[in-house]
């Protein structure tokens, strides 16, 4: 067993965990990044560039696992409850890129912050029956200063102004907004014509060259691919900062699998980790924290690894939530896309629109029709198809195969609304240990039980006719909608979606809730364990809500805050 | 060196023509041989590199690799799997195969005929062109990787 010293040890290189090195190696602490997966973004020698590993390759990102993780090295299981038995299926669940970087190499980065609501919602709307709503023990107001800041680190390109529902702003958007897609333009006015106020996506990628990449190409192959031009700056701008300061050492292919504690239990001086360079026998090596250790291995594998050792009370890896999503999809003549005006090109998703997530006359009735006391749906993306490959695969084998590609009604003729729906936190929602599937390594595989409250089910029932009438009214020649999680019988789950019986959505969050008691929460308002006190959650497993926004903006800017926090600023 | 000896080839070159007509003259047999003998090779032909493409990090150089290394344990978990489909090739070559095996015929007939010419399919991006799909700007056509 080897040993190194340093101030923090932070476990995780995605978004979260290299927010919180920049801002430690900012303040002149020293850090480790553990990383589990391989490197395919940023050269670990100065002076720190890009690696040159990605193109647009639908068979490297999307069909061979590139950027990990392998679901035969790394299992993980799902259930909707418990009568399900010990588990539906074993696979791919929920994965995000397990890789330097994490899931922000692969995401197409949409970064938009969460309203003042989102933080106080038990006090703005009152309980539901069956869920745990609660308000954050911290509001839009603390974290405001920190949306501010990181939207400068990562170069955020949007418009200010044109979103009515969004919540105040100190600072403008560093950079202008991005190239819209066709399509979007279409659905956008389509929208406004049916009352809705759709905006520009605030996002995370360089609509002009700047922080010395360059600008977006609009190359189409953009969510689920590493950038090939590195115009998306979430997290490589980070890792690149916090690498030139000498004070950071990122070690890629290093699983953390324990937190060494001191004779007390409530103090970290370091983390145990496998060299995975090294095989069948990776040897166990450790590294010590002077100060502090940092989790921020995202919403899923941080309750695990916290699971395993017993650590952060009861309440670790319960109130899991998703987005509920619901895909409301537009089949347009094969005239209206002309070349390149699909998603073709372009970044996914260029549009969004708030509406749902704000109190309506209609919300309000469908929530009485229901009866729930409110109902609150989430953003829609508006959005492309699917890449030929991806669509290869959705049609049957045979001799239509030709034509179903040729009149591509899952690529060229398709658009989409995404309801990134508000998931109301329920404590039977979790995640858990796996009683006998593991890991290669040996180590218990991570279980979802997941089933939607009606909530979620009576919110994306509200949306999925008004999208339908807003895409026919764009010119769609047909429309319908589906759900992730599918809804129906076990039966129907498993035949009819393409989209697979787990949720599709890879915003996962709550499982180590914040709060200021720790009878119902894992960590306090500084992020810290209330059983540890020197450990951390810089990730979006503190989500009190899942508030219907994409997350990574605001766990960044939660990381930023706990960083602040930890050095003493 | 093809897995599949001239009658194995023309089986395993039926079952891709029967799942995606027309894959074949697009090099899906090719393609599934690339898969199957990608540990013939060092680095495994397992994801193209973008090669020699000069992209805004610069121009490579010739000795730019054009395969991405593993690291041990994908090496593990893609033998693996190779290793399961190669057997799924046998019993379609025998033809003992399942409704599960034509499956993965499906999918490798899909890739081959879509994806990145890089790894044997799709010849000169002519699976791309009769369905109208623009060429991908990276690697541009003219860079394309072999
Ligand atoms: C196609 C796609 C598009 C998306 N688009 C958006 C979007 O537009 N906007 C948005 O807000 N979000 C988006 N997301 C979600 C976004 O990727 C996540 O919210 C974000 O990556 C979470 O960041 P994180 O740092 O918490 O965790 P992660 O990004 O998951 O990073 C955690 C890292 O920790 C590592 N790790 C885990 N366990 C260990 C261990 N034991 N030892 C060492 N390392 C470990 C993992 O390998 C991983 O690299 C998208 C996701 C997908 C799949
Ligand atoms: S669309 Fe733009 S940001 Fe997305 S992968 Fe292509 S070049 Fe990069």
């Amino acid at each position: 067993m080897t040993t190194s010293d340093c101030d923090v040890v932070i476990i995780g290189s995605g978004p979260g965990g290299a927010t919180t090195a920049e801002v430690l190696c900012a303040a002149g602490w020293s850090v480790v990044v553990l990383e589990k997966g391989r490197n395919h973004l940023v050269d670990l020698e100065p002076p720190h560039e890009p690696l040159r590993h990605f193109a647009n390759d639908e068979i490297a990102a999307l069909r061979r696992h590139l950027l990990g993780p392998d679901p035969l090295l790394e299992p993980r299981t799902y259930r909707r409850t418990v009568e399900d038995g010990e588990r539906l299926m074993v696979g791919e669940v929920n994965n995000l890129p397990s890789t330097v970087g994490g899931g922000g190499v692969h995401a197409d980065a949409k970064l938009p912050r969460f309203r003042e609501e989102d933080f106080r919602l038990l006090s703005e709307r009152g309980p539901v029956e069956g869920a745990s709503v609660a308000d954050w023990p911290i509001g839009y107001d603390d974290l405001e200063p920190h949306y501010a800041a990181v939207e400068q680190l990562f170069g955020v390109a949007g418009e200010d102004g044109t979103n009515p529902f969004a919540a105040p702003r100190s600072t403008p958007y560093p950079l202008p907004p991005g190239d819209d897609m066709p399509m979007a333009l279409v659905t956008s006015a389509a929208s406004r014509r049916a009352g809705l106020h759709p905006y520009r996506a605030p996002t995370g990628v360089n609509s002009v060259a700047a922080d010395g990449r360059p600008a977006c190409t609009d190359c189409g192959f953009c969510g689920g691919y590493g950038c090939p031009v590195q115009a998306k700056s979430d997290p490589i701008a980070a890792l690149q900062r916090a690498l030139r300061s000498g004070r950071c050492d990122l070690r890629p292919e290093s699983y953390a699998t324990e937190l060494v504690l001191d004779a007390s239990g409530r103090r970290a001086t370091g983390v145990r980790y496998l060299d995975l360079r090294e095989h069948p026998e990776p040897t166990v090596l450790e590294v010590r924290a002077r100060r502090a250790v940092v989790l921020a291995a995202g919403a899923f594998e941080t309750p695990r690894f916290l699971l395993r050792q017993g650590l952060g009370g009861d309440l670790v890896g319960r109130y899991l939530t998703y987005h509920y999503q619901t895909f409301t999809v537009g089949l347009f003549p094969a005239a209206d896309f002309p070349d390149g005006t699909g998603g073709e090109r372009g970044r996914s998703v260029t549009h969004l629109h708030d509406d749902l997530v704000v109190d309506s006359v209609g919300l309000r009735r469908a929530a009485r029709d229901a009866g729930l006391p409110w109902l609150r749906g989430g953003v829609v993306e508006h959005g492309a198809g699917q890449m030929p490959v991806d669509e290869a695969t959705t049609y049957g084998p045979g001799p239509h195969h030709l034509d179903a590609m040729r009149d591509s009604a899952l690529r060229r003729r398709m658009w989409a609304f995404t309801m990134q729906g508000e998931d109301l936190a329920q404590i039977s929602n979790r995640i858990d240990l796996d009683p006998s599937v593991r890991d290669v390594w040996g180590f218990p595989a991570g279980r979802v039980t997941y089933a939607p409250h009606r909530h979620e089910l009576a919110a994306s029932a509200y949306a999925a006719p008004l999208h339908e009438a807003v895409m026919l009214d764009a010119g769609a020649e047909v429309a319908f909608s589906a759900t992730s999680p599918p809804q129906g019988s076990l039966d129907q789950h498993a035949a009819s979606s393409p989209l697979g019986m787990a949720p599709a959505s890879r915003h996962v969050m709550g499982t180590a809730r914040m709060g200021s008691d720790p009878t119902d929460s894992v960590v306090d308002a500084g992020q810290r364990l209330w059983d540890v006190d020197n450990v951390l959650v810089c990730d979006s497993s503190v989500f009190v809500t899942s508030a219907g926004y994409n997350p990574t903006l605001t766990l960044v800017a939660l990381a930023h805050r706990a960083a602040h926090l930890l050095v003493g600023e | 060196m093809s897995p599949f000896d001239p009658e194995g080839r023309r089986a395993v070159a039926a079952a891709l023509e029967s799942a995606v007509p027309g894959s074949v003259e697009l090099g899906a047999l090719d393609y599934v041989e690339c898969l199957l003998t990608a540990f013939d090779h060092e680095p495994p032909r397992i994801w193209a590199a973008p090669g020699e493409w000069a992209g805004p990090a610069g121009d490579p150089g010739p000795d730019a690799p054009a395969w991405l290394d593993l690291g041990p344990w994908e090496r593990q978990a893609w033998q693996q799997r190779i290793a399961d489909w190669a057997s799924v090739y046998g019993r379609v070559v025998a033809g003992t195969a399942d409704e599960a095996d034509l499956r993965v015929v499906h999918a490798h007939a899909c890739e081959a005929t879509y994806g990145d010419p890089a790894y044997g399919g799709n010849r000169d991006g002519a699976g791309w062109a009769r369905i109208g799909f623009p060429e991908p700007l990276h690697p541009p056509a003219g860079a394309r990787r072999r």
